[in-house]
């Protein structure tokens, strides 16, 4: 090698004018001197794992806390809690963001100025005494439950509210009337052979979506969608009818007439009722009928008699971990009486959600209101209090199906005048102690003294606290059904969550915000959702203004014409158009929250639409334009794609001496909710480029999920990471060699040498590839960050990199064999492997020998190590 | 009519051609020196920190073993920096000062890190093991030199990536053996590619 070490030489001679010219985008020993922390009061070493519980909708998923240093930078599912099941969500991914955001308040303030110090002491002496009103969310916390039942029985004549703007009283109304108390119907996706959905979601987003699209998975029941609006069940569905809100209530009594369900009172007719019915009495104790949120008590009524009528072994019944509390509307005419004058609101904003509250609130003399930011209630409350983030504090949840488990906090608390909801229970008491007291006084009840250490331990370390809530065995009341008055035909407002941001509570995380909805593909905002042949006839396209009129209250809003929205029925997303909160939220979208009537109902009927002639510019990214169609692939059952066929190449061949890295899609098992990107964004410091760069088409998401239409509105989606290709088009045109082949088949980029020619991207066939054009990295270097993967500066390229520095760690850990991608482990349906196809027993070894196994675009030849695994749909393309 | 070039203007453009070349080579040569010499990479500069520690005494006086402070080098990527409490565990006993100690006190009685200022810190985009460098027999001393020695720590060499490079091309010129990734060499386009000296080994 003596020749090689003088060309060497004299290159180093030949570099010395480069080092010159290139002094500014060296790397300078820039960060001598920079902080190097030491470690912090019982960390064990710099990288550890907690299990906790996070909360969605007051119900618990439990979750494993991966931290740095003391901080926390990543979390992911806990396979041994039944509530995530080792996979994670969207909300659960972007926890660590919402730490660091610079909004949350930090201390708490008297109208609005910051309160003298001690001050505090005084806003929880008024609140104690005659007449306490308690707001809370859905509760399932024993904790907290114990502590407001506590704070009730202090102060005489005091109220516990829930307010819930998720909240579905009518399947509460008809849960008490077929089974005389309040149960909630868990269903059972593995048992079941059919499942006909009535406006229900279980594969969308929600706090039990991990544990549904898994079981969804395994048992692959065929799935029968009636819906008003397109969902991420309704895409996956294996038949799929587009409802106005109308049809549901005379749909079920069909059904329900078809099967001979005794107890009908009234019967229907529809067109459709006759072969859903056939299906579900083929399917007999296979069958399922669940109700969604928005429909009548009747339906939720009718589906319960017909899964009792099919003696279904489907589905469960347990007492609702969440249930409990009053009302919010007798508070608010209360509030408005001027009889309240005490009152405390934990963690809700009310003032957002209900359009009359805040005016409300003006009349209370001592409001006090808890939260992490100052929000629409933090602004009317006369005190607002800083509330510690839920990676802070103490606390306990109970899951969808009643599993009870701990959260821990796995960052210091902040201290000073921040509070977790259990501490601020605690000062309105006026007691000792701190929140880990409180609810290990909570447990010691349920456990008693004995061995009480060792449960506690046992429940920290395993984040699991407990058994599952008992299945009730009930039978149906004869006088179950109670025909509701018709729905008047017209069009309809429905209102819906939105998929990212709920009834608002997340409109603060810029991850959720800026990545693309699954279905109506819209970043930064929201639109009201009209079927195409509505918006045909009123002449409306997308991003046209139209004035909205419900119940004498007028709103603006941009329309979208979405393929599978039900004739007549616009679909109004909640979450967006806040007034406070932050910057990330405030003034994206319409408020839709301020047409919904007071009683929290979800489909109303009456809605006026006028076009005002003004335009709205929406953000959204559609699939990616040049990509052909064909790039997701469906197949018949049993049928059979061609293997691969590599043919000649130009490119000198690799070799791959050690592991081969590769990845399988199964495009049959994804439901499109988006968990992978936002965990690929968690894992690689993934900036938000904001709406304006947006709108230009500059979204950084190194992983995206295409969305393809099927038939009957359904759609199939397709998560799109780079796919490393053995015959990388990328890497030959790069002037620079920036972007290099690996001894593992790797496409890595070198950052620094990046000088941001974009010839990369554009020679990608697949353009995965994303380009920085503003510099990030001030925003993104936050403790939340993940220190394992670089920042990239502005005017270079940048991609999936298959998580090589999770590749690189398992190497060091010696466990080459377990590596796990941050998009393959978020999966709640397994559809993404990862793993070494020289190991012939790896999974994705495998799968690139199924017969539905493809490489997109293969008749380029670029030899992708990314491989998909068609989609099986009956009749297949 | 003059001419329009004098005799001696065509002996001022050789002089000044030659010059310009002098220059050229000149600052070619500066700026090698500039971007190989030891200074422009900090090394011999003490960083300041919270504490007036000396490595001098702890490793060379007292002869305390590396890993007593910092713990986590032989088993996990960072070498780890010690918490407060392990200083106050030996000071509050021997040399309590307390007002030298008042910073890490301070961190303690808050729950919070210890600050101390990083003087080998590599660039964000670049990933290194401790542990799989002591696994290879890399000792603490061949990058971070005889911190024993050193009242003030310093750094003792570059860091930079040729310097790195200089091992990982031919680990067994410095006497250590190629284990793991290292002795898997592969050839591609005829050329034998060390494989320490890929991107990916080294590079986030």
């Amino acid at each position: 090698m003596s020749g090689g070490a003088t060309r060497r030489d004299a290159l180093r001679v030949m570099g010395a004018s480069i080092a010159l010219s290139a002094l500014a985008g060296c790397d300078q020993p820039d960060e001598f001197g920079h902080p190097l922390h030491g470690r912090g009061r019982g960390v064990a070493s710099e990288d550890a794992v907690f299990p906790t519980t996070l909360e969605l909708d007051g119900l618990g998923r439990g979750v494993l806390v991966r931290t740095r240093g003391g901080h926390p930078i990543k979390v992911e599912g806990n396979p041994g809690h039944p509530g995530s099941l080792g996979a994670s969500d969207v909300f659960l991914e972007s926890a660590p963001l919402s730490l660091h955001a610079p909004e949350r308040s930090r201390h708490a303030l008297q109208r609005g100025r910051p309160a003298a110090p001690g001050a505090v002491r005084d806003a929880f002496a008024g609140l104690r005494g005659e007449g306490l009103r308690i707001v809370t969310g859905p509760l399932s916390s024993p904790t907290l439950r114990r502590l407001v039942a506590e704070a009730l029985e202090a102060s005489p004549g005091s109220v516990w509210h829930v307010h819930d703007p998720m909240a579905d009283p009518a399947s509460q109304a008809a849960a008490l009337a077929a089974f005389g108390e309040a149960m909630e119907v868990l269903p059972d996706l593995r048992a079941a052979r059919t499942v006909l959905c009535l406006g229900a979601d279980p594969l969308g987003h929600g706090p039990a979506q991990l544990a549904l699209a898994r079981a969804w998975r395994e048992g692959r029941p065929r799935l029968l969608v009636a819906e008003a609006s397109p969902s991420l069940t309704g895409a996956r569905a294996d038949r799929r009818l587009a409802l106005h809100p109308a049809e549901f209530e005379p749909l079920a009594r069909a059904i329900a007439g078809e099967l001979g369900v005794g107890g009908l009172v009234a019967g229907a007719t529809h067109l459709a009722a006759a072969s859903l019915a056939t299906a579900l009495r083929e399917a007999g104790p296979g069958a399922l009928v669940l109700a969604g949120r928005g429909q009548p008590a009747a339906v939720h009524a009718i589906a319960h008699a017909i899964n009792a009528h099919l003696e279904s072994s489907a589905l469960r019944l347990i007492s609702p971990p969440s249930g409990g509390g009053e009302a919010m509307a007798p508070l608010e005419e209360a509030m408005r009486a001027g009889e309240v004058s005490r009152l405390l609101l934990l963690d809700v904003n009310p003032a957002h959600d209900r359009a009359g509250f805040a005016a409300a609130m003006g009349r209370v003399a001592h409001s006090a209101h808890l939260g992490e930011r100052v929000d629409e209630t933090g602004r009317a409350a006369a005190w607002h209090l800083p509330l510690a983030h839920p990676l802070e504090s103490w606390g306990d949840s109970r899951s969808f199906d009643g599993t009870p488990g701990i959260r821990q906090p796995v960052a210091p608390h902040p201290g000073g005048e921040v509070r977790g909801t259990v501490e601020t229970l605690l000062a309105l008491l006026d007691r000792e102690g701190t929140g880990r007291d409180a609810v290990r006084d909570t447990w010691r009840t349920v456990w008693g003294e004995v061995d009480f250490e060792a449960r506690w331990e046992e429940a920290l370390e395993a984040g699991v606290a407990g058994e599952p809530a008992p299945a009730a065995s009930l039978a149906l009341r004869p006088d179950w059904d109670f025909p509701g008055s018709p729905f008047p035909p017209g069009l309809a407002a429905h209102f819906a969550p939105d998929p990212h941001l709920r009834a608002g509570a997340f409109a603060h995380e810029a991850w959720l915000q800026e990545l693309p909805r699954p279905l109506t593909r819209l970043s930064w905002g929201n639109a009201a959702l009209v079927a195409p042949e509505t918006a045909a006839r009123l002449g409306l396209a997308a991003g046209d203004e139209v004035e909205l009129t419900l119940g004498g209250e007028t709103l603006r809003a941009p329309v979208l014409p979405l393929a599978g929205q039900a004739v007549d029925c616009v679909t109004l997303p909640l979450g967006f158009g806040r007034r406070a909160g932050g910057p990330v939220g405030e003034g994206r979208g319409f408020h839709a929250a301020a047409l919904r009537p007071a009683d929290g109902a979800w489909v109303v009927p009456g809605l006026a639409l006028r076009a005002t002639g003004e335009r709205i510019a929406l953000i959204a990214r559609e699939s990616q334009p040049g990509l052909e169609p064909d790039t997701a692939k469906v197949v018949a059952p049993g049928e059979r794609l061609p293997p691969f066929a590599y043919g000649s190449s130009l490119h000198q061949p690799w070799p791959y001496p050690g592991a081969a890295w590769a990845m399988a899609i199964d495009l049959d098992a994804c439901i499109g909710c988006n968990a992978c990107a936002i965990a690929c964004q968690a894992e690689n410091n993934v900036p938000v480029v904001g709406p304006a760069d947006m709108a230009r088409g500059r979204g950084l998401h190194w992983l995206r999920v295409e969305r393809h239409d099927r038939p009957e509105d359904r759609s199939l989606f397709q998560p799109v990471p780079c796919m490393h290709c053995e015959k990388a088009p990328c890497e030959p045109v790069c002037p620079v060699n920036a972007t290099v082949h690996d001894h593992e088949g790797l496409n890595a980029m070198v950052y620094p040498r990046c000088i941001g020619t974009r010839t990369c991207s554009n020679n990608c066939p697949y353009k995965v590839r994303r380009f920085n054009f503003e510099d990030h990295r001030r925003r993104v270097d936050t403790p939340a960050r993940n220190p394992d993967v670089a920042l990239r500066p502005r005017g270079v390229m940048e991609k999936c990199t298959y998580c090589t520095h999770r590749i690189q760690a398992a190497r060091a850990e010696g466990r080459l064999d377990t590596v796990e991608t941050a998009c393959a482990r978020a999966c709640p349906t397994r559809a993404i492997l990862f793993g070494d196809l020289n190991d012939p027993q790896s999974a994705v070894a495998r799968a690139r020998h199924d017969p539905r196994s493809y490489l997109m675009l293969e008749e380029l030849g670029t030899r992708p190590r990314t491989s998909y695994l068609a989609r099986v749909e009956e009749g297949g393309a | 009519m003059a001419p329009i070039f004098t005799p001696r203007a065509d002996a001022r453009l050789r002089l000044v051609l030659v010059v310009a070349a002098l220059l050229a080579v000149l600052a070619l040569a500066l700026g090698y020196a500039w971007a190989r010499s030891g200074s422009t990479w900090a090394v011999g500069k003490p960083a300041e920190q919270p504490i007036p520690f000396s490595h001098a005494i702890h490793a060379g006086q007292l002869g305390l073993d590396c890993g007593f402070c910092h713990s986590d080098a032989a088993r996990g990527a960072g070498a780890g920096m010690p918490a407060g409490e392990l200083c106050l565990g030996c000071h509050q006993r021997v040399w309590n000062v307390t007002a030298q100690f008042a910073p890490i006190q301070a961190a303690v009685d808050a729950g919070l890190a210890t600050q101390w200022a990083s003087v080998h810190r590599l660039p964000d985009h670049v990933r290194f093991h401790h542990a799989a460098h002591l696994a290879a027999g890399v000792t603490c001393a061949t990058c971070h030199g005889a911190v024993e020695t050193m009242p003030r720590t310093v750094r003792a060499e570059t860091l930079s990536m040729g310097w790195c490079l200089d091992c990982h091309r031919d680990p067994q010129t410095r006497g250590l053996t190629p284990v793991g990734l290292g002795a898997q060499p592969y050839v591609h386009a005829g050329i034998e590619v060390p494989p320490l000296t890929r991107c990916t080994v080294c590079h986030k």
